[in-house]
C-alpha cells in the first residue's frame, strides 16, 4: 500500500486556511447569540443554587464573619490587579510605541509572565471574596459585566494577542499590533473599573 | 517559495485576521459602552445641577 501524502494536505487544518479567525468568528456570534437569547436569563436562574452554595463553603463562612481576613483577601487582590494592569501597561505601551529604548521582545515576555501570576492571584483571590458576598453579588448586573469582560480578557491575552506577540513583530502589520495593544488596554481597564464599580453598587 | 514558509505565511495572516476580528469588535464595543456610560452621568448632573 502506497503511504504517500499530498504535502499541502497532509497537516490540513479542520477550519479551512485560517482557523484562529474562523474559530474567533464562531465564538463573537456565540457569545452575540448567547447574549440576545433567553438563554442567559435561564442559565442565570440556574446558577443562584450554585452561588447560594457559595456562602455556605468554608471561603463563605470567614469572608462572612472576619473582617480582616476579607480585607487582607482585598488588599491582596487590588495589588495583584494593580501588578497585572502595569504588566498590560508596559508591555502594550510598548507596542504602541513607548519606552522605545527597551528591546520590545524582552519587554513583551518578561510582562506576559507578570501578567500570568497577577491573573492567578486576581482570579483566586476574586474567588475568595465573592464566597463571602455571592447571593449580593449574584444580583448586580455589573458583577456580570466583569466577569464577561474577564473572561473576553482572558481569551483575547491568551489566544488572540499571545500568538501574535511571539511572532517576530517586525513583521506583524504594525496597525494591527497597535489594535491589539488598543483592545487590550480597553478589556483590562475595563475589568478594574467594573471591579471597583461592584464596590459602589 | 516552499512549502514551509508558505505554511508560515498563511499561519500569520491567519492570526493577523483573527486579532483584526476580536480587537476591532472589543475596541467598537467598549467604546459604544464607555459614551453611553458617560452620557448617563453627564444627563445626571444636568438633572442634579441644570
Amino acid at each position: 500500500m502506497s503511504s504517500t501524502t499530498n504535502p499541502n494536505t497532509e497537516h490540513a487544518p479542520s477550519f479551512g486556511s485560517y482557523p484562529r479567525t474562523t474559530i474567533a468568528v464562531i465564538s463573537l456570534a456565540l457569545l452575540l447569540a448567547f447574549s440576545f437569547s433567553s438563554l442567559r436569563g435561564d442559565t442565570w436562574v440556574g446558577l443562584l443554587s450554585f452561588f447560594e452554595w457559595m456562602e455556605t463553603t468554608w471561603f463563605g463562612y470567614v469572608g462572612k464573619t472576619w473582617g480582616g481576613a476579607f480585607a487582607l483577601i482585598q488588599a491582596a487582590h487590588l495589588v495583584s490587579l494593580g501588578v497585572l494592569g502595569g504588566a498590560v501597561l508596559f508591555s502594550d505601551g510598548r507596542l504602541l510605541g513607548l519606552f522605545s529604548s527597551l528591546p520590545i521582545r524582552d519587554v513583551v515576555d518578561g510582562a506576559h509572565r507578570v501578567f500570568v501570576w497577577a491573573l492567578a492571584v486576581v482570579v483566586g483571590t476574586g474567588v475568595f471574596m465573592v464566597c463571602g458576598v455571592a447571593v449580593k453579588v449574584y444580583y448586580l448586573p455589573v458583577f456580570w459585566y466583569k466577569m464577561l469582560t474577564l473572561a473576553v480578557g482572558v481569551l483575547f491575552a491568551l489566544f488572540i494577542r499571545k500568538p501574535l506577540v511571539d511572532r517576530e513583530i517586525s513583521e506583524v502589520n504594525p496597525k494591527i499590533v497597535k489594535l491589539v495593544a488598543v483592545a487590550s488596554i480597553m478589556v483590562w481597564f475595563t475589568v478594574a473599573a467594573t471591579g471597583r464599580w461592584i464596590g459602589f453598587s | 517559495m516552499s512549502n514551509a514558509e508558505e505554511k508560515t505565511v498563511k499561519a500569520r495572516k491567519d492570526d493577523e485576521m483573527a486579532a483584526i476580528v476580536v480587537a476591532g469588535s472589543i475596541v467598537a464595543f467598549f467604546a459604544v459602552y464607555w459614551f453611553f456610560q458617560i452620557q448617563s452621568v453627564r444627563e445626571l448632573l444636568e438633572m442634579a445641577y441644570g
